[in-house]
Parts: structure tokens; sequence; C-alpha cells
């Protein structure tokens, strides 16, 4: 018990040790937040692209070559490895100019959630009833307004499980924020353990943290889940 | 019911085609103001196709549809501005789940017509008490009867001020029970003078509603006339078996 006593003080409370952990929380959750809003805002525009392209009877020229854009943009993302695409964000598309980490990171992480929002958005929108968009354009709404106040809404809904999936997935692939010397939680842990030679405590502190984090995020995803279930009494 | 109105739809050479099977056959058909349009057939008939081709719902593969004059199927045609004046009810009633009926009613008048929300909201309600469903105004689809749906539905579609309302097959997915309930609505709108376009296999309501009655059968109409002569005197011999199974 003295020992552990003595490691917890070496790792956590000597020099301010505990710095690591909090600052990394605070760049892991902003990253985080950060970009599954961009994921979700990505996402949500290909979804609706992509469906669009693949009902409309005769999609109108624009619509084809976003659909192709899209199509590109999903292969290439989830096609390479989020730790790739770090890497080049940092050092090839931002190389030359001096931008802050956290926002190369935010840009990273969001770019690839959305192309995995995009198709779970979009499995979303196919498993609406079409009959509830027939209704919506004979009432005279526009396309867009069906989508966004009918369409999207319920879609949304029915994939929020798999949504939550997707968010918790982001949280834990921040853990790689390291590789462009974005101190995180993951590297703030790995910092202290190379400053205390210990590696319990560091490391299984971090973990630790990311399971609370993910504990949470998905109990707020349940009561989510819970809230938009009303109107199914 | 006058039947000497103004013609609302002028439909010349209709055509609507899936692949390679033809749906519809060069219809032509006019339907005035003030009329209650019966249509009927046998399943596969085309008319629903029909139905859901005055708002496009289907788009034509060929033929021209004037809706008040105006071209609609000319493809530069603004679809929203004309979808606004022709109601549909649907068999399966299409409210939208995510919203509370009361949404359901005051959304497009909202976001097309652009009414304030009080103005819309009142006008709602007034219509939810003609139906006898003002109590339900903050419930969700999910939680009514079909028949209680199905009045919604087209009571949602008169938030709208339509000059036409289509019905197809409005009764088809209802308990027998509720059926009832669905056509005393249809039948005040119809003594109130809406015109009115109905895909049905209700016979009785037909006879006693309709204005006109058509046959539509392999994509044509073979065969129009008032009511009683259509009921009593049915020439064509598909018709003649057509009823001889259904009545």
């Amino acid at each position: 018990m003295e020992e552990f006593k003595l490691k917890f003080i070496a790792n956590f409370i000597t020099d301010d040790r505990w710095k690591y952990f909090t600052n990394g929380l605070g760049t892991t959750y902003i990253v985080s937040f950060f970009a599954i809003v961009l994921g979700v805002v990505i996402g949500v525009l290909i979804a609706v692209v992509r469906s669009t392209a693949d009902t409309v009877e005769r999609p109108p020229l624009v619509v084809k070559l976003l659909n192709m854009i899209c199509k590109l943009y999903l292969t290439v993302i989830r096609g390479t490895p989020a730790m790739i695409q770090l890497l080049i964000m940092y050092y090839i598309i931002f190389g030359s100019v001096d931008v802050s980490k956290r926002l190369v990171a935010i840009l990273t992480f969001g770019i690839n959630s959305g192309a995995y929002v995009a198709e779970i958005i979009r499995s979303g929108i196919m498993s609406v009833d079409q009959g509830q968009f027939e209704a919506g354009r004979s009432l005279g709404l526009s396309y867009v307004q069906t989508m966004w106040y009918i369409i999207i809404p319920q879609a949304f809904k029915n994939v929020l499980p798999a949504l939550g999936n997707e968010f918790i997935t982001l949280l834990k692939e921040t853990s790689i924020c390291g590789y462009i010397a974005l101190t995180d939680v993951t590297h703030g842990a790995n910092t202290v353990r190379s400053q205390t030679y210990e590696p319990y405590m560091p490391l299984l502190g971090a973990a630790l943290i990311y399971l609370i984090s993910v504990s949470v995020l998905s109990a707020l995803v349940t009561r989510m889940e819970r809230r938009l279930r009303v109107n199914e009494r | 019911m006058n039947a000497d109105g103004q013609v609302l739809f002028e439909i010349r050479g209709l055509c609507k085609s899936f692949g390679n099977t033809l749906v519809l056959d060069h219809i032509d058909a006019e339907i005035r103001k003030g009329e209650v349009v019966v249509i009927i057939g046998p399943s596969g008939s085309g008319k629903s196709t029909f139905l859901r081709s005055l708002n496009l719902l289907e788009m034509p593969t060929g033929g021209q549809i004037l809706f008040e004059g105006k071209d609609i199927t000319d493809p530069k045609a603004n679809l929203n501005v004309y979808r606004q004046k022709i109601g549909m009810v649907f068999q399966h009633f299409n409210l939208f789940a995510n919203k509370t009926i009361l949404d359901n009613m005051t959304l497009a008048p909202i976001k097309v017509l652009k009414k304030s929300k009080a103005q819309a909201e009142e006008e709602a309600m007034r219509l939810l008490k003609r139906v006898g469903l003002e109590e339900k105004a903050g419930a969700y689809p999910a939680q009514l009867s079909g028949g209680q749906k199905q009045r919604i539905a087209i009571v949602r579609s008169l938030c709208m001020h339509p000059d036409v309302m289509l019905f197809d097959e409005p009764t088809s997915a209802l308990d027998p029970e509720m059926v009832g309930e669905v056509l005393a609505v249809m039948r005040d709108l119809a003594h109130e003078g809406m015109t009115m376009v109905i895909v049905t296999h209700e016979m009785g309501f037909a006879r006693e509603v309709g204005s006109r009655v058509l046959f539509v059968d392999e994509g044509k109409i073979k065969e129009e006339n008032t009511p009683a002569a259509f009921f009593d005197q049915p020439k064509n011999p598909r018709l003649v078996e057509f009823l001889s199974k259904v009545i």
C-alpha cells in the first residue's frame, strides 16, 4: 500500500504531472467534440447527395457530379488509415503553414469520421418509408425542405445506435494525436511514463480515463435515443 | 356538384411506362371544377398510377397534363407551386411520423405558404374540430387508429386550401369499422363542392357521391359515365365482368 502511494505521487503529483492528464483530456475532448460535429455535417451532406443520386429518376448533372466526388471521397478516406491521414494533413497539407495542431487533428478526424457517418446516415435515409417523402412533396414542400424537416430527423433516429458507435470509435481514435506531438490523454500518459520509467500507473490511468469517457458518451447517446423515441409510444 | 365548371385538369395522350411495361396507354380525360370523379378498376390496371401522375408523383413518359390551363409536365414548370393546389391522400396515410398531429398540419402552411405559426395552428385546430379530433393535436401519428390517421391526412391536405383533392384508395388499408368515418369526411367535402378524384373499391360510395365514374383497365379508360348508368347499364364486357365480381 505504501508503495502504491509512492508511485501514485511520482506519477501524478510530482512536478504537477497530473497536468499532462488534465491538459491531455482537454485536448482529447475538444478534438473529439468538434470532429464529431464536423463529421456529422459532412456526413449528412454526403448522405443527401448520395441518396438523391440513387433515388431520383433523372438526377440533374450537378447531383451526378457531386455524387462522383462523394464516392471518391468515401473510397479514399475509408481506404487509408486515419494515422496516415493525420500525418499527411500535418506534414503535407499544412506542412508549410503554422497552424494549431488541435485544428489539424479536428479537421483530420472530422473528415475521416464524415465518411463513416455518411454511410450510416444514408442507410437511415433509405430506411425511411418512401410515403413520407411523397406526402411532403404532395403538400408543396420542396425536395430540400422534405429532406430537412421529415426524412433526416427520422433517418437520424433510426441510425442513432450506429452513430453512437461511430462517436465512440472516433473518441478512441484521437489517441493517435501524439504522432503530430499533440498532447492528448495518450500522449500525456506516455510522456509521464517516459519520465518516471513506470508504465503501469500512467497507462492504466489513461485507459481508465477513456473507459469513463466512453461510458459517459454512450450514456448520452442512450438518453438521446430514449428522448427521440417519444413519438413511437 | 355542378359538372359545368371550368376545366381543372386536361389530360392529353398521357403515357407512363416502367421499363418495357406500358402502364398508362394514351389516356385522354378532363376533370372539371366541382366534380367528384371516381376511378375504379382491377389491381394493376394503372388507376393509381394515373392518379399519382396528376400531381407528378409519377413522371409521365408521354403526353401532357394541363392544370388550370398550364402544362405541368413541362420540365421548366415549378412543381412545388402546382402541388400546393393539389391535395393528396394516400392509402397508407403517410402522416409525418416524427411530428405531432398539429405539426403535421402546420408544417406546409408555415414553410410553403409562409403563414405565421399562430395563424396556421388556429386553422389546423378549426379543421381538427371539424373531424372531431381536436384532442389529438399533441399526439403522434403512431398513437392514432387508422381511421383517425386518415381523417388527419385529409384535413392536413385541406390546410393548404387545394383546388382539387386526390384520394389514392383512402380506405383500403383500414379495418372495416373505420371505413365509415373516413368516407363521412369525404362525403362532407364533396357536398361542400370540393373537386375530388378518388381511386377506390367502395362501389356504394362511388355510386352515392360520384358525379362521374371511370373504369380503368390495361392502362386505358375503358368506360366512363354517370354513376347510375355506369353501375346499372355497364357496356364494356371487362367492366361487366369486373362489376359482377365486386358487387
